[in-house]
């Protein structure tokens, strides 16, 4: 035993001691350690790489093209945002949540501005809880779509993420009316929203729905019915409902799994519990049930979208109680989870009555989801892997937060 | 192996279809291949070609471009804020100098270090005189990074002028 | 060509390597146009069907854009990476281009119209293509890579497995004209529209459509390629003229297959109608294009299939397939020949 915990990983060998280990790093040298056959190629997909959506690195041992281990890397987009949540105040830190995932930013923005509100205790209006529910069901088709565009990229085919943009393009057109911009939009406020809908914004949503649902049908067509398709991704990667317990692996991947656990449902939050909404399960558990689970979902969220324009009340749109920038956050803790995505996005708040939280822990769903991924995609070739991957919807910047 | 024949007959098929999508995504429908009627907002092109075409002002309206100062309404040329430094203390990423002016409240020097901002709209919710808001210009680029530091107030003088 | 000369000289040999000279001179002039057309075609179908404009700024409608790009990749630098094989790694990209000349010398343009009058052209045609394969294999080989070793890997399985079904497809049209000679199987395809062997034949030509594009390594085939799983296959670390050649190849090579698929499926020469001005070559060129576009228009529709399933559609399909169209032919041949 070398003891591996205590391996300095500033050391590296030089050339007079093994010629050998002059390639590679740290990561590198410890993968090779675990060699499991000898003629096997230990190959390193990442930090750039194309399919893995940023600088997420994978090592992996080949024997011919099946991957016989792979191990993901992490830490090439830290950018330490629980350590920025202790430091700032809850106001200076909610534009941050913004920017921890990029395809869904406004349920992050949910989820922190309901942990604040749980622990100070701020009742939000019932506008604003509908204006909350309209601008995040929208953001999850927009990020739904645009998993769907890049999931096919990386399965070889390069047209759909270019449609993909066009429906992402018309939801950011809307999200940009309410908050202003058009990726790490910073929508909610304690105890509100920043700023209320427009009829503007009333006629594009209203107008956007069949739209989306016409799309929809044609996006089954070019790609769902695709023979290629098909065949590459039915029965790639089965997970069962144990690996993803073991791994608290959420959202669409679980209920590609077959678990019908949508945080919307199991923990209703905000005005979730008024609408009629199904939790699509997969049918198979493998990447073809995690698709359609994903593709399913945006025609449940135009659904939810449907019912909260109808159902919208007037009223403020700002808690009278709203608190001010120089505000204190009381002491106590607090945990809030919503439904993002890409599973369920919690965070933890601990306030000791400071200007800042004592503590803040976000769990990001896409942590849990890809440490499932050496598990599940050992045995199999490098392009099921690498659609296994792709099926996970992975952002990196959240998972590496 | 009937089934399997029928399968791939099924899938041939399907991959047709495909083609089909992408032959009539580019091409577009015929009555406006054949020039027969107009296209609707660029169809079947979707994109802005930035320097000719660009972006509708009614889009604008919503956007939040780098803050600037609100003309006061007496004088356009000076603006409403009376240097209570809650924007500095409030912005999370340090962007923000504001150096109060040797009599009244008026400050002698605001500017905003856009390289730091993160357009997340603080200042403007805190300002208690309502002096800040978002500007909606999206074409505003700079080839040096210190071009990129606003001087506000010389701004507001230079557009309260005109 | 010889009858211009006539009058000068009457020496069989010195008309022939003319001849030959001047046909090789026009394949090339040719090869060069096509890459400089066919990249800008590729970029403006992928931007029509991805419904943006494609090439836009430099020149009219951006045709100027392939002069641009060229000009670049001549002024770039041919990185080596360490510890590759140097000699090799430069001698991949020629040997990609190199074959193609020769290919070409035997196709049939127009009804007479043809670089060298040889009755075992396809042979010669089927004989080089397997060198495209071997260049893909060094350059892979060379490059001290894994990415572009596994690449190479596939090419190598790859073009063993749609070899085979090309060779069984074009066989039945031997058979059925009697001739491995271009030029005959053109003139066979006269007359009527359905005296082509798109019509007579087309269990062949579906075969031969697929293994199109498995030859040429292009979507939804493209493994040794394979830019989401292999960031670039074989040629990851050709930069430069080393990169352009290897893209030229790959649009040289479609453009042999659409010559062969419009001489031998699409009746080559023959109008379907009479169009005046329009004769013998430009209905092959015009055959030729379109078959292209098709193979622009399948590559930006579809994703990659997986490489065991690329061999399966090979050998468990494509090659009983073949087998069987080869049988049938042969039968009825035999039949309506007596």
């Amino acid at each position: 035993m070398s003891g591996s915990l205590f391996v300095n990983p500033f050391h590296f060998s030089t050339m007079h001691e093994n010629p050998g280990d002059m390639l590679g790093d740290f990561y590198t040298h410890n993968f090779e350690k675990g060699r499991i056959s000898h003629d096997s190629m230990i190959i390193n997909l990442g930090p750039q790489h194309p399919s893995t959506h940023g600088v997420l690195r994978i090592l992996a041992e080949l024997h011919g093209e099946y991957v016989l281990r792979a191990e993901p890397i992490l830490g090439y987009l830290h950018r330490m945002h629980d350590k920025m949540g202790q430091v700032k105040t809850p106001w200076q830190f909610l534009p941050n949540t913004g920017r921890v995932d990029y395809l869904h930013p406004i349920a992050w923005n949910w989820a922190y501005v309901g942990a604040v509100e749980r622990l100070a205790g701020i009742e939000v209006p019932e506008r604003a809880e509908y204006l909350r529910v309209i601008a995040c069901e929208l953001n999850r088709i927009a990020s739904h779509v645009m998993w769907w565009g890049a999931f096919v990229l990386d399965l070889g085919g390069v047209t759909p993420i270019l449609y993909a943009f066009e429906e992402r393009e018309k939801i950011n057109d809307m999200l940009q009316i309410v908050t202003g911009s058009r990726l790490t939009m910073n929508y909610m406020r304690f105890g509100g929203v920043c700023a209320d809908i427009n009829d503007r914004f009333i006629k594009m949503a209203r107008e956007f729905i069949p739209r989306m649902r016409e799309r929809l049908e044609m996006y089954h067509k070019l790609v769902t019915g695709n023979v290629i398709l098909a065949r590459r991704i039915t029965g790639i990667g089965p997970f069962d409902p144990d690996l993803c317990y073991r791994y608290g692996v959420t959202g669409p991947c679980l209920r590609g799994a077959g678990v019908a656990y949508d945080t919307r449902r199991a923990e209703p939050y905000g005005v979730y519990d008024r609408f009629r909404f199904d939790i699509p399960v997969g049918e198979t558990n493998c990447s073809m049930g995690r698709y359609m689970v994903r593709m399913r979902e945006v025609e449940e969220s135009l659904k939810i979208l449907e019912q909260a324009l109808d159902q919208l009340p007037d009223g403020p749109i700002m808690a009278p109680k709203a608190p001010k920038a120089t505000w204190k956050l009381p002491a106590g803790e607090a945990y809030f989870a919503v439904e993002g995505a890409r599973g369920k996005i919690g965070i933890h708040l601990a306030g000791d009555g400071g200007k800042s939280p004592y503590r803040v822990k976000l769990r990001a769903p896409g942590f849990s989801n890809l440490s499932l991924f050496a598990e599940a995609s050992q045995g199999t070739l490098l392009a099921d892997a690498l659609a296994i991957l792709g099926s996970l919807d992975l952002v990196i910047p959240e998972i590496d937060r | 192996m009937f089934k399997a024949i029928v399968d791939n007959v099924k899938g041939l098929y399907s991959l047709l279809v495909g083609l089909h999508i992408t032959g009539r995504y580019a091409l577009g429908p015929f009555p406006i291949w054949l020039k027969l009627k107009k296209p609707e907002n660029g169809y079947p092109q979707l994109t802005t070609h930035y320097p000719r075409q660009t972006i509708a002002d009614e889009d604008l309206v919503t956007f939040r471009g780098p803050v600037e100062l609100i003309p006061a309404e007496n004088d356009p040329t000076k603006s409403k804020c009376v240097s209570c430094m809650m924007c500095v203390k409030a912005c999370p990423s340090n962007c923000l100098t504001v150096v109060k002016g040797d009599e009244g409240k008026a400050p002698k020097l605001w500017t905003s270090n856009f390289t730091l901002c993160s357009l997340c709209g603080t200042c403007v919710e805190v300002c208690p005189a309502s002096a800040l808001r978002f500007s909606h210009d999206i074409y505003w680029v700079a080839e040096k990074r210190e071009d990129m530091i606003n001087d506000l107030l010389a701004k507001l003088a230079k557009n309260g002028r005109n | 060509m010889e009858t211009i000369l006539v009058p000068y000289t009457t020496d069989i040999t010195l008309l022939s390597v003319l001849k030959l000279v001047v046909a090789l001179v026009a394949i090339i002039l040719l090869l060069i146009a096509n890459s400089v057309v066919m990249v800008y075609l590729e970029r403006k179908v992928a931007g029509f069907v991805q419904r943006r404009p494609g090439p836009y700024e430099v020149g009219p409608w951006g045709i100027l854009q392939t002069v641009a790009d060229t000009v670049k990749l001549l002024g770039k630098q041919i990185l080596i990476p360490g510890n590759s094989d140097r000699f090799l790694f430069l001698l991949a990209p020629v040997l990609s281009m190199f074959p193609m000349f020769l290919m070409f010398l035997v196709i049939p343009y127009g009804p007479i119209l043809t670089g060298l009058e040889v009755n075992l052209g396809l042979l010669l045609i089927l004989a080089f293509a397997g060198m495209e394969g071997l260049a893909v294999i060094a350059g892979g080989w060379a490059s001290n890579n894994k990415y572009s070793l596994i690449g190479a890997a596939r090419a190598v399985s790859q073009s063993v497995a749609y070899e085979i079904p090309l060779i069984l497809a074009i066989l039945a049209l031997a058979f059925q004209h009697g001739s491995l000679d271009l030029s005959v199987l053109n003139r066979a395809q006269e007359g009527w529209i359905w005296n082509w062997n798109i019509f007579t034949q087309p269990l062949a030509f579906l075969i031969f459509v697929i293994t199109c594009f498995g030859e040429t390594n292009r979507a939804p085939f493209d493994l040794p390629e394979g830019e989401s799983e292999l960031t670039g296959g074989y040629h990851t670390e050709y930069s430069g003229m080393g990169f352009a050649l290897f893209f030229m190849a790959e649009y040289t090579s479609m453009m042999l297959v659409s010559f062969l698929a419009a001489v031998l499926f699409l009746g080559g020469s023959n109008a379907p109608v009479d169009i005046p001005l329009i004769n013998g070559v430009w209905w092959t060129l015009i055959k030729m294009g379109a078959f292209m576009t098709f193979m622009i228009w399948v590559r930006w529709t579809f994703p990659r299939v997986r490489f065991d399933q690329l061999l399966n559609i090979n050998w468990k399909w494509l090659l009983p397939l073949g087998l069987l169209n080869l049988w049938v032919t042969a039968l009825v041949m035999k039949v309506v020949g007596n």
